[in-house]
């Protein structure tokens, strides 16, 4: 798909484009961006597949959809006169008004060239003609044309209409405490909105309440980030909530892996404190990668959290996006990430191999000791999962501390419980012993929420929004987010 | 809105297709207007259609004389006329009412080397909106109520309509009774809810009763039948009738006034019957600029059809302005709003999996409507970046189900959320845009009478719910609803000036005078994925026009598949 590979550039001989156009966008872009330096054998596609919309001009060059249309225009034009270009398959779109049934209806259509006359003497009034598209294959449907835009697009959702010839003034974004609500619309919650917001952003670093305490030793490093992050764009702020989203997911889906993460996570900050930033960065590309291995059809999603890496990377180096070759950018990606990255996550890796069993040991033999080992790994106390701290967050009054007791409290809670409960019900379970267990723990706990009071709000805070976010997710997820911890152990004590 | 004007003392609304009054009409579906001739109001200047106007007077039924002219130029025709003409206006307003005219209007510049500035174009703002699908959003939900109050309150709140419609068309001595009043052999009139006995109509009870053993009937796309009977029913009792009423085109739920008298038989011989006709409808108040809403249902995501894809897109493209030349792109500018009017969503992406499948079956899998509602994140994305957007839910959608549909959940769409233009609303639909009153549904309602009623064609069952005044009479009967009590919400308050419903298999649109001066524009809204056809309504002179897409695919090569065939 890259188009300029063969010879859109400007430095082709003669089939480039307007100078006012480069210079508009700065030669230097020009002859760094791989796409537009000129190949070997100029005017050939290197493969059949290539072609180039206005649309995905216009986003790569970024320029105005117009101006994209008639670069191509020109490009053809160019192309045909040096006869260079007789191979080229041009598709155009076409509009006017069409006689149909007796009503005149406003027919909007893409075309081959050889149809272009046609379709136009067909339309009792044409209100567009403009080039459409450029392609070296004869297309057989418009089908590949929606693929190119679309990737092109994916990549560009957040300034989509940027270089539209529409703008529209009431179209802004919501203020970012808004947006971040999910519930926004009709029944937003204001006073809830900001502290979520918050909370959305620590959980990006993929620490959870201990980050307060963090971000003011470091307030340089990670706050310096978002800081930036949010006045950049509001956007940036949504897709923090998508990201953690997406966390959120992983967790819930890659379940066992959850607590070891937790633990490289703190790590990271115990090995190589001297660059938050970076590990903040790629942590979450860790988690990125996780997601991709676990969950094939998540994938669809990551060019959107992708997508801000790729641009920033693009401003700086002048790289051009490609997202259709996600498997080669993410390559590319760990490249770029140093090797610390890769020693720590080989580090992960193990250190879950290892601390597996450490867990299960721990519940088998003493049950106050599985809190003290977490805290022992790890000074700031780092809650096993992202998910429950946005909730944790979301209410003032207990401090971290007591958020975390509370979560090691109910850790110790769940396995009694968990206990009681295989008893009555173990004969019932066949297969998946761990699931069905984890269930009917969280039933347990549900129940204890409701009843009983002396684990008073955090803990009922914290079940509360989680069951929420589950809930337009999937209900097989949430069966298996409900607490990993449990089951794991649950499975290590079968054996 | 609409310019209007006075051709003695009748209206004039320009720009319309209909026949307000008088013999004849043009071809090219513009207005005409009749009456008789005292003073000719003609406000030319302020007319800025470009097409064709025409002024036919008439004489005691003959021809007197034809003046026409571009009212572009003002006044150019002038008509002439003596106290007691009959004056016939006809206006071809089909070209510049039309959005495909106006984005013709500008040269063509893209089939040129790149200039250095592209212009620009700045969407309408919004000048007064107003939400009015209060009615149908549900505060508290409870369940636990029978669905006789909703027939209850229905009854009571039309039969006011219907008497006074009953004393307009049978004179206002008519006898008016209640079903236990009824006298045998007498003429009286009498109001009730119908309710329509039919063999074919599914039942679950029928299905599920042992002794029948029936295998479950194949779903079919009508269930009327010859031996369908009408039965008519008031507060306290219930008769059947027979007589000159059509038993297949009326459907159960329906409240109107029928004519007649008791036999001996206990059965109710109709001789008429009557609806509660239009509501009454509040003027629009005239727009001085074209301004057009888009309206598109049945989007169809997740549904697997790549093609209808590309024709999603272009229709994206062509709101947001990006596709098209300067002239398109202006006029692009001028859709002030896009209604989404329900099936935004595949009916594939409804897997019953979930429920009939383990549970360990299916853990890894995702369901099938999470791809597709990201996907419809992006587009909605796109419009509401451009342009404000209303969406509804419609029959495949996920909310739920049963009748006014609750606006889609915001968490659904983390993307689209972040702009204030996205609107996610109720079902049915009811807003007031730039003085232009809309309503309208994603479809259930009509396609219900369509499966039960002898009416085939969608735009027609449109028009026959705005005469009974309801919205949705199947409703409580073959069509989910919540149980209401207090107040039916399907009761037309007032009456639209822009009735619509989505999801129909073909577009159509037309224009219905109320015999209380209503206008209303009536739209059947096409699914998009089979159809790739959306629908442009001008807001000034209620024009509709529809807009559609195509690619090209290997198989059309004689532009059969673009719609273009002969």
């Amino acid at each position: 798909m890259r188009a300029c590979d063969w010879g859109f550039g400007p430095s082709e001989g003669g089939g480039g484009l307007d100078p006012s156009a480069c210079s508009r966008m700065g030669l230097v872009q020009w002859r760094r961006s791989p796409l537009l330096v000129p190949q070997a054998g100029r005017g050939l596609l290197p493969h059949r597949q290539i072609q180039v919309t206005y649309k995905w001009l216009s986003y790569t060059l970024g320029v105005h959809v117009n101006q994209a249309k008639q670069m191509l225009y020109d490009y053809v034009e160019r192309k045909r006169k040096e006869n260079s270009g007789a191979q080229l398959h041009v598709t155009y779109l076409v509009s006017g008004s069409l006689i149909q049934n007796g009503h005149s209806c406003h027919k909007v259509a893409v075309v081959r060239e050889d149809k272009l006359e046609a379709v136009k003497s067909k339309l009792a009034v044409t209100a567009s003609v403009h080039v459409y598209s450029i392609q070296k294959a004869m297309l057989k449907d418009s089908g590949p044309l929606f693929n190119t835009d679309y990737d092109i697009l994916k990549s560009n959702l957040q300034n989509c209409s940027k270089f539209s010839a529409i703008q529209c003034a009431a179209a802004v974004p919501r203020a970012p405490a808004e947006s971040s609500s999910s519930e926004k619309l009709e029944q937003s919650d204001p006073p809830v909105s900001p502290e979520m917001q918050a909370s959305d952003e620590l959980t990006t670093n993929g620490h959870g309440p201990p980050v307060p305490k963090q971000s003011s030793q470091q307030p340089k490093g990670i706050m310096g980030m978002f800081a930036s992050k949010a006045a950049s764009k509001a956007q940036d702020a949504n897709k923090e909530t998508k990201t953690e989203a997406k966390e959120v997911m992983n967790a819930s889906s890659v379940g066992p892996k959850a607590p070891g993460k937790g633990n490289v996570i703190s790590n990271f900050f115990g090995k190589a404190a001297m660059n938050k930033l970076k590990v903040n960065l790629d942590s979450e590309q860790e988690v990125k990668e996780e997601k991709k291995v676990e969950q094939p059809p998540l994938s669809v999603t990551e060019p959107k959290l992708a997508a801000p890496v790729d641009l920033k990377k693009s401003s700086k180096k002048a790289e051009p996006v490609r997202m259709q070759q996600k498997e080669k950018k993410r390559r590319k990606q760990m490249e770029l990430s140093d090797d610390e990255t890769k020693e720590t996550e080989n580090m992960k890796k193990k250190r879950r191999r290892i601390k597996l069993p450490e867990s299960d040991s721990s519940e088998d033999e003493v049950i106050p000791d599985s809190p003290g080992a977490y805290e022992a790994e790890s000074p700031s106390p780092p809650p096993p999962s992202p998910s429950p701290e946005p909730v944790l967050k979301t209410e003032p009054e207990p401090p971290p501390v007591k958020g975390s007791d509370g979560e090691n409290k109910r850790k110790r809670k769940r396995v009694l419980k968990s206990k009681t409960f295989t008893d009555e019900e173990g004969c019932m379970v066949t297969e998946k012993v761990y699931e069905s267990e984890s269930c009917t723990d969280s039933e347990e706990e549900l129940k204890m929420k409701t009843s009983s009071v002396h684990r008073p709000p955090a803990m009922a805070v914290k079940k509360e929004p989680k069951e929420e976010r589950k809930g337009p997710k999937k209900g097989t997820a949430a069966m298996g987010k409900a607490n990993r911890q449990v089951a794991i152990t649950g499975f290590f004590q079968r054996k | 809105m609409v310019e209007r004007s006075v051709i003695g003392g009748m209206p004039l609304w320009a720009g319309q297709g209909a026949r307000i009054g008088g013999r004849w009409r043009p071809a090219g579906g513009g207005a005409v207007a009749c009456g008789e001739v005292s003073r000719v109001l003609l406000p030319w200047t302020s007319w800025r259609w470009g097409g064709l106007a025409l002024l036919v007077s008439t004489r005691g039924g003959g021809l007197s004389g034809i003046s026409r002219g571009k009212s572009e130029q003002g006044l150019c025709c002038t008509p002439k006329t003596a106290p007691g003409d009959h004056l016939l206006l006809g206006l071809d307003t089909s070209s510049r009412a039309m959005f495909s005219e106006q984005a013709a209007q500008r040269a063509h510049t893209l089939l040129s080397p790149p200039s250095a500035s592209n212009a620009t174009f700045a969407r309408v703002p919004v000048v007064t909106y107003t939400n009015s699908s209060q009615p149908f959003r549900l505060g508290e939900r409870s369940f636990s109520r029978q669905y006789a109050h909703i027939y209850a309150t229905r009854l009571i709140q039309m039969r006011p309509f219907l008497v006074s419609r009953a004393q307009q068309r049978w004179g206002s001595g008519v006898l008016v009774k209640k079903l236990c009043e009824l006298q045998p052999g007498e003429k009286c009139c009498v109001v009730g809810t119908l309710f329509k006995a039919m063999p074919l109509q599914p039942s679950i009870l029928r299905e599920v009763s042992e002794e029948h053993n029936l295998l479950p009937q194949p779903p079919r796309s009508k269930y009327i039948h010859p031996d369908d009977e009408l039965i008519l029913e008031d507060e306290l009792q219930r008769i059947k009738l027979e007589g000159t009423i059509d038993v297949s085109k009326l459907v159960t739920g329906t409240v109107l006034a029928v004519l007649g008298s008791a036999g001996d038989d206990g059965k109710f011989l109709v001789e008429d019957h009557c609806f509660a006709g239009l509501a009454p409808q509040k003027p629009a108040c005239p727009l001085d600029t074209d301004r057009f809403v888009l309206l598109v249902s049945g989007l169809g995501l997740g549904g697997g059809g790549g093609e209808s894809l590309l024709g999603t897109q272009l229709l994206v493209d062509v709101v947001t302005g990006q596709l098209g030349d300067e002239g398109e792109q202006c006029s692009a500018a001028h859709v002030s709003r896009v209604i989404l009017a329900g099936n935004l969503l595949s009916h594939n992406t409804q897997s019953r999996d979930s429920i009939n499948k383990a549970k360990y079956l299916t853990k890894k899998t995702q369901a099938a409507s999470v791809e597709a509602v990201k996907m419809l994140d992006e587009i909605l994305l796109q419009l509401s970046a451009s342009v404000p957007v209303d969406v509804m839910p419609g029959e495949f959608d996920p909310t739920n189900y049963t009748l006014p549909q609750q606006p889609l959940h915001p968490c659904m769409f983390p993307l689209a959320t972040a702009y204030s233009t996205l609107q996610l609303v109720t079902n049915p639909y009811q807003a007031t845009i730039d003085g232009v009153r809309f309503l309208g549904t994603s479809g259930q309602n009509v396609s219900d009478i369509f499966r039960y009623s002898s009416m085939e064609d969608h735009l027609e069952i449109l028009e026959w719910t705005l005469q009974v005044r309801h919205i949705s009479p199947t409703a409580p009967d073959t069509l989910g609803c919540y149980p209401f009590y207090k107040t039916d919400p399907f009761i037309f308050p007032e009456c639209p000036h822009v009735y619509f419903c989505g999801n129909t298999p073909s577009f159509g649109s037309k224009i219905i005078q109320g015999p209380e001066d209503q206008t209303v524009l009536l739209v059947a809204v096409p699914d998009f994925s089979t159809t790739q056809t959306a629908c442009l309504v001008n807001l000034r002179s209620l024009a509709c026009q529809p807009i559609s897409f195509s690619g090209f695919g290997a198989e059309d090569e004689d532009l059969g598949g673009l719609g273009l065939g002969p």
